[in-house]
């Protein structure tokens, strides 16, 4: 099952990569514009020979890291409080409806004001973007505690940082992976943003060098080296979920099929 | 420059924040001496209008006068402009209508040394209005009623393709200006979403490589000495610095003297911090680094972005330029 649904996946990208390279060659596009992957991965091995791109790589993988690290730290605590300290979910509940929709981008100018083209531009819009992914799903796998679980822990008297430790969190780690996962992608994306728009050191601002130099299949093979880097990311993110969820149903359940 | 507008838009209210509070923004520079040598941060577009500032740290006409010159590349205006109000930068590069820009807006930036210049030969600038491979227009006054791209609308662009139509007889108001990238125009060219374009190198090489035509001269079109771009700093940090400044000028002026005599040097820079193809880099057009702003055709400029209605207020020459 596993082993064919692998090969399966495989010819469709053979299949994607094969378009790729016939698309242009046959004169649906411009070649000009959307090189042929043969001459996409040319270029792409170009820029692995270049030290400049690992830099490059380094500096947005060092973004999304810290972003995302800060963003899940501080997501957790935020939710966590809010949700144990009995009216602090009342008063903030409005705001966090209202600061949640402005879009990271929408901040670039800020962004650009306080802190230049550095990292912390991108870090603060790395955070912004991710936290609330995180500090969402928090607040609803606190919502999913079993009352009963909860008032079990109160009757043998657990304090208030054992339930936490032993009821609450426990329940809320599904929620809280699943924020993990949707806010490590979500950081990628606006860590390449970023970097695109103000400029910030990192692949982002590499693909708008190329981009201004008519360096058109060195362009595509940057794009290609940030889809690769999503996959990874989020084959890295359910790696750690299933790690961390071992114990929980939903994935016993997942290994027993 | 949409970008440049928001972060204009944004350092207003800044500015208006600041000039209450006692934060002072020219005063946290990172233009720290320390042995001798002083840090700058310049702002810097990618492209060849700044070949001269790479190439004169690389001979070392900043280090000789005591700088230490970091280059940082940020994507137009919208990074560098509010950067160098808020001292992230030093220094910035910024084409000239977005200074006259800024200044009609009571953004006080300064010009401190020239940056780049039209070539002063008609049909063989480094920027040209561009039509497609086949294309029927063979004259500025053909735009009429066509589609131009420009890379930000009510700026030096659409100011200059306008007055290349009203010097061939035609009537600019029936141009129809569409806002996009430079570097999208040639494939916007070919796919006859416009009917021409506001192409700089290396879009200007890229299209004609692909058997476009240039019909006009547009920045030469506004004065064949027009100063397109310049460097820049605020009000504030030319004030409380002086000589730093005085030193950034003079080393300016030496690099953009010895760019404009070293072209084959200056393709050779291009190399090293843009990714223009071997292919192309052959055919550029360069511009022309003169030591010094043309006075005359800035006037020139403002006054057709002033006739166009690009300014709130007159921008006054005087407070901008050195």
């Amino acid at each position: 099952m596993r082993g064919s649904d692998a090969a399966l996946g495989a010819a469709g990208f053979a299949v994607f990569v094969l378009l790729g390279e016939a698309v242009p060659r046959l004169g649906l596009v411009d070649e000009d514009h959307f090189p042929p992957a043969g001459r996409i991965a040319g270029a792409l091995g170009r820029e692995l020979s270049d030290t400049a791109f690992w830099s490059a790589l380094g500096d947005t993988l060092t973004g999304w890291a810290l972003g995302l690290a800060i963003a899940v730290s501080a997501g957790v605590v935020a939710g966590v409080v809010i949700s144990v300290v009995p009216w602090l979910r009342e008063v903030t509940a409005s705001t966090i409806e209202f600061l949640r929709p402005i879009p990271s981008v929408a901040l670039i100018p800020l962004a650009v004001l306080l802190y230049g083209t550095e990292l912390r531009s991108v870090l603060l819009l790395v955070v912004y973007a991710s936290f609330w992914q995180v500090l969402i799903q928090v607040l609803y796998g606190v919502r999913d505690v079993d009352p009963v679980a909860e008032e079990t822990a109160r009757s043998y008297g657990l304090g208030a940082w054992a339930r936490v430790r032993h009821v609450l969190w426990p329940s809320a780690l599904p929620y809280v992976m699943t924020g993990v996962r949707l806010a490590a992608a979500v950081a990628l994306i606006l860590a390449v943003t970023a970097e695109l728009v103000i400029g910030a050191p990192g692949l982002g601002a590499r693909i708008a060098v190329a981009q201004t130099s008519q360096a058109v299949p060195e362009m595509y093979a940057l794009i290609v080296v940030t889809g690769v880097l999503g996959l990874l990311i989020n084959v890295g993110a359910r790696a750690v979920e299933r790690r961390a969820l071992a114990w929980h149903q939903s994935v016993r359940g997942e290994v027993a099929v | 420059m949409r970008r440049l507008l928001v972060g204009l838009t944004a350092w207003s209210v800044l500015a208006s924040v600041t000039a209450c509070g006692s934060s002072d923004p020219g005063g946290k520079d990172t233009a720290g001496s320390s042995g001798g040598t002083t840090a700058v941060k310049v702002g810097v577009v990618p492209v060849l209008d700044v070949a001269p500032i790479y190439l004169g740290e690389k001979q070392g006409f900043y280090a000789d006068r005591g700088l230490e010159l970091e280059l940082v590349p940020a994507q137009g205006g919208a990074a560098i402009v509010p950067g160098v109000m808020s001292g992230q930068f030093q220094f910035g590069f910024s084409n000239t209508t977005s200074l006259l820009l800024a200044r009609s807006k009571n953004v006080p930036v300064k010009a401190v040394a020239n940056g780049v210049a039209s070539t002063g030969e008609d049909g063989a600038d480094f920027a040209a209005i561009t039509v497609r491979k086949g294309s029927p227009l063979t004259s500025a006054k053909q735009l009429e009623g066509k589609k131009a791209a420009v890379n930000t609308l009510n700026n030096i662009c659409d100011t200059s393709i306008r007055e290349s139509v009203r010097k061939d007889g035609g009537d600019p108001a029936k141009v129809e200006f569409v806002e996009m990238p430079f570097d999208r125009m040639p494939a916007a060219l070919d796919g006859r979403q416009v009917d021409a374009a506001c192409t700089p190198e290396p879009a200007l090489a890229t299209v004609k490589a692909a058997g476009g035509k240039e019909i006009a001269s547009n920045f030469h079109d506004v004065s064949p000495d027009l100063t397109v771009a310049m460097y820049f700093t605020s009000e504030q940090f030319a004030g409380k610095n002086p000589e730093l400044v005085k030193k950034f000028q003079e080393a300016t002026a030496e690099s953009l003297k010895y760019a404009d005599s070293h072209p084959e040097e200056v393709r050779q820079i291009l190399t090293t911090y843009t990714k223009i193809p071997a292919t192309l880099l052959e055919k550029l057009t360069l511009p022309r680094y003169p030591a010094e702003p043309d006075r005359p055709s800035i006037e020139r400029l403002a006054e057709l972005g002033e006739r166009d209605g690009l300014f709130e207020k007159k921008p006054d020459l005087d407070e901008l330029l050195p």
